[in-house]
């Protein structure tokens, strides 16, 4: 009954954050220096075209009432058109969503595959040159800027070694000549559903270097999480049972030691999720990744309101859903904190 | 094997075929692709409000009345007829008249007629957007037979040139009309040019493909694929132009293309643009209201010390704000050279000290930060305070729009035509404006207006005198120092060696037209 009333209370909670975020939102629109009409007018209006435009926008009806015109908007998901490029936003986010979240989720799985392994082989053998070369490389991962990370292995495996294509999502004779029927907008979902390996190979092979580069901080705090939590888990005594019990290494280290070892790594991993889906603006340009982050810092750049806003509420509720998801995940695992 | 041996082979067998498989010179050039790595995207691609870098995609998609072509070194500039094979305009200038040329057909398969050209021009103006104003002095377009189009103005206009415009005067075939900007930005065109666009994937790239029957010249060997490659990293676009998977790049910085030059795969191609950069000064605050203090501000600028660490010393120094190449540009214009000791004795004589100014910039022009830093240090000798002020180009012509006396006192901006005139730099920038809109100096000068409104009349009837009087009214504004005319900026394209049939042309920005090239 609890962790229903749990869950309960952490959804209430989230509705508040968004309708928060969108009134945040809308009141920084207002404050933020700059002229709709004219953006929306275009790149040199004249004077009529902005008086124009200033109609079409409905920028002189009263706060209020624009207030509540853009609030249920959002809550329908019209998210309109771009200032910038009379783009319907909606549209855009179509097709740069998907490739986004590509990307997140492969980083994501590279994270928790790398980092919480390493965290527990470590803990297992710490104080030994395996755990000193593991934290290593954990510090260097984190320590290390994305763009420089994403330089280097462009550098290395690319122009170096020619393993790997430099940038995009896929090579050019898939992407120009003979391209995947877009149905999700998933490459690699889509080219299996259209039937073809070789596009699915490709696809892959693009997504490599940018989700390493992606996935090399929350690796690292990942590693470094489950590491210590391990070490603390290892000196209880059910573990001393365990081994006293003449269970196998690896089934007290995975079994019993790591599911009560996950937490911290897990919300690490989770936040980075929501946090790659805006926060990749690097890693996407220098890999040319026709991503979210790409698109929104256009928009800033050109102060396109509109786009600003849609991509906000997006990611504003993928990071609430993630929150739900890890709050959810983390009572069901250790149920104090339900009661908490 | 054992299993992790069979990983291992597994992985490398993998690494070997991504290598044979190419990433490569080979690949990138194979199947008559070219490839332009392009560093900005196409936000809107309807013919009708497109005023962006989206004209690089519609130039090889949809094509004008007439083309401009710009002078060199041993020719003047002409325009060539394009969609019209020829045209003639009445005494008065009022009435023009465009003979359309035969065999034309949209790549619906709809044929070129008088009727598709009114309706084109009709349909940008009556959506009014973009730069659908070059349109204004157009009374009425009438069709007398299908190939004749006859356009009536309320005043003289040289229509010609309004007609080779690389913004708002794309003809569309009559199905299109009817479409809206959603339709055109979903990756669909209807123009009559040698390429159609087959796919626009946001952010990534816009494929286009060679239409059979193309009415023009189509070369030996000439691409059967465009592709623009959207790449905002110009580390990025030169490892591409590098490595052979981009035909043809810019926004290379300025410091890397020695090393470029140096490579034979690749071809640097410099040429004057059409952009030029200067700062407006308020000339409605004291003591900038006074000319002669705006001329000793000038004479501080280290023109050739922002030419050379600005552009590599590929740029030129601006002689007013009309560029070099385009008709009306002043050769002889008396500007003010950098002379630090005239300019402190011009002060001393105006009794102006301790000056304090600022000058804005937009956040995403390098070069404006480095001549303002170059400048401050000049003027600091002269006991000048020059505080600079990036801002995001929204804000800082929002500023300006709002209130002069609050306003900044320098604005440093680019300018480009919307067509090739030098109306369009004068006219927008020192033009009388009793609400600001881009003459954000502020300017007025009633001689200037006069001489300016006459030189438009003439453009449209008699054009060499209209020249001259352009070069008046510049001299005008020279003289007077309105401005701070800092450098025009060079057009500097990376293209591979092996391309053929490739010019410039700065009336197109940085458009390439596919068209007339081969491999």
């Amino acid at each position: 009954m609890n962790i229903i009333r749990y869950i309960l209370r952490r959804m209430v909670l989230s509705a508040f954050v968004v309708v928060g975020v969108t009134f945040l939102v809308f009141t920084v629109a207002q404050v933020v220096p700059s002229d709709p009409a004219a953006l929306y007018a275009g790149p040199r209006p004249s004077a009529e075209q902005i008086a124009k435009a200033r109609v079409e926008l409905n920028l002189d009806a009263p706060l209020p009432t624009r207030f509540l015109t853009f609030a249920s908007a959002m809550a329908t998901g019209d998210f309109g058109v771009s200032y910038k490029s009379r783009r319907l936003i909606l549209e855009d986010l179509k097709a740069y969503l998907p490739a986004t979240l590509e990307l997140a989720v492969f980083s994501t799985a590279i994270a928790l595959l790398f980092g919480v392994p390493l965290g527990v082989m470590a803990a297992a053998r710490q104080g030994r040159w395996f755990d000193r070369l593991a934290s290593l490389s954990a510090i260097a991962s984190v320590a290390m800027p994305t763009f420089f990370l994403a330089m280097l292995l462009q550098l290395i495996f690319s122009q170096w070694l020619g393993v790997m294509p430099l940038s995009g999502r896929t090579s050019r004779e898939v992407g120009i000549t003979d391209p995947v029927a877009q149905v999700t907008g998933f490459l690699l979902i889509d080219s299996l559903l259209a039937g073809r390996p070789a596009a699915f190979g490709n696809a892959m092979l693009h997504l490599i270097l940018p989700a390493l580069t992606l996935a090399s901080y929350p690796a690292g705090v990942a590693m470094r999480l489950t590491r210590s939590a391990m070490i603390e888990i290892l000196q209880r005594r059910h573990i001393t049972a365990a081994r006293a019990l003449g269970l196998s290494q690896r089934r007290i280290l995975f079994g019993h030691a790591l599911p009560n070892a996950m937490g911290p790594a897990l919300t690490v991993i989770g936040l980075s999720f929501a946090f790659a889906l805006t926060g990749a603006v690097l890693v996407e340009i220098i890999f040319a990744w026709p991503g979210l982050g790409r698109y929104v810092s256009e928009a800033i750049l050109a102060k396109d309101f509109p786009v600003i806003a849609a991509v906000t509420m997006v990611v504003t509720i993928c990071y609430v859903v993630m929150n739900l998801i890890i709050d959810v995940a983390q009572a069901l695992v250790d149920p104090r904190v339900a009661l908490t | 094997m054992k299993r992790r041996d069979f990983m291992k082979t597994s992985v490398l067998a993998a690494l070997a075929t991504a290598a044979s498989s190419g990433f490569n010179l080979a690949m990138a050039q194979g199947n008559g692709i070219f490839t332009l790595a392009y560093p900005t995207s196409f936000p809107d691609l309807d013919p009708a409000t497109s005023f962006s870098n989206d004209g690089a995609v519609l130039a090889n998609a949809y094509e004008g009345l007439t083309r401009y072509i710009s002078a060199t070194e041993t020719e003047p500039s002409r325009i060539e007829p394009l969609l019209a094979q020829s045209w003639e305009v009445s005494e008065d200038g009022l009435t023009w008249t465009f003979k359309l040329r035969e065999g034309v057909t949209f790549h619906d398969g709809e044929a070129l007629t008088a009727a598709a050209v009114k309706g084109s021009i009709e349909r940008t103006r009556q959506i009014g957007g973009g730069a659908s104003f070059i349109w204004s002095p157009v009374v009425s377009i009438e069709a007398p037979d299908a190939m004749t189009v006859v356009f009536v103005l309320s005043e003289p206009q040289p229509l010609d040139l309004i007609a080779s415009a690389g913004f708002a005067a794309w003809i569309q075939s009559p199905a299109s009309l009817s479409q809206d900007n959603a339709w055109f930005n979903a990756g669909n065109d209807a123009g009559t040019g040698p390429f159609r666009i087959v796919r626009y994937e946001p952010g990534q790239r816009l494929v286009m493909e060679r239409v059979e029957g193309y009415w023009g010249n189509v070369p030996e060997g000439a691409f059967q694929t465009v592709a623009f490659e959207i790449v905002e990293d110009v580390t990025l676009i030169q490892n591409m132009l590098e490595s052979g998977q981009a035909d043809w790049g810019y926004s290379v910085p300025f410091e890397n293309l020695d090393l470029m030059k140096e490579n034979p795969d690749l071809k640097v191609v410099v040429n004057p643009s059409f952009e030029t950069l200067f700062g407006l000064y308020n000339t409605k605050r004291a003591p900038l209201d006074n000319p002669k203090v705006r001329l000793a501000l000038s004479m501080a600028f280290p023109y050739d010390d922002v030419i050379m660490a600005g552009t590599a010393g590929l740029g030129t120094r601006a002689k007013g704000v009309v560029p070099t190449g385009i008709w009306g540009h002043d050769a002889d214009a008396p500007i003010p050279p950098t002379d630090l000791e005239a300019a402190a004795a011009i002060l001393a004589e105006e009794g102006v000290s301790g000056l304090e100014l600022v000058m804005t910039y937009s956040t995403t022009q390098e070069i404006s930060a480095l001549a303002g830093e170059l400048w401050k240090a000049n003027l600091e000798t002269l006991g000048v305070t020059l505080t600079l002020q990036p801002m995001a180009w929204e804000a800082q012509w929002q500023m300006a729009k709002s209130d002069p006396a609050s306003a900044q006192d320098i604005f440093v901006m680019y300018w480009w035509p919307t067509y090739v005139t030098p109306h369009d730099y004068l006219l927008s920038l020192f033009r009388s404006e009793d609400e600001p809109l881009f003459n954000l100096g502020y300017y007025s000068n009633p001689k200037f207006d006069e001489v300016l409104d006459e030189a438009a009349r003439l453009s449209g009837v008699d054009r060499p005198k209209a020249e001259e009087m352009f070069i008046e009214a510049q001299r005008i504004v020279v003289e007077d120092a309105a401005a701070v005319f800092m450098l025009d900026r060079p057009n500097v394209h990376i293209i591979r060696s092996d391309i053929k049939g490739y010019t410039d042309n700065p009336a197109y920005g940085h458009v390439t037209f596919v068209g007339d090239m081969s491999r």
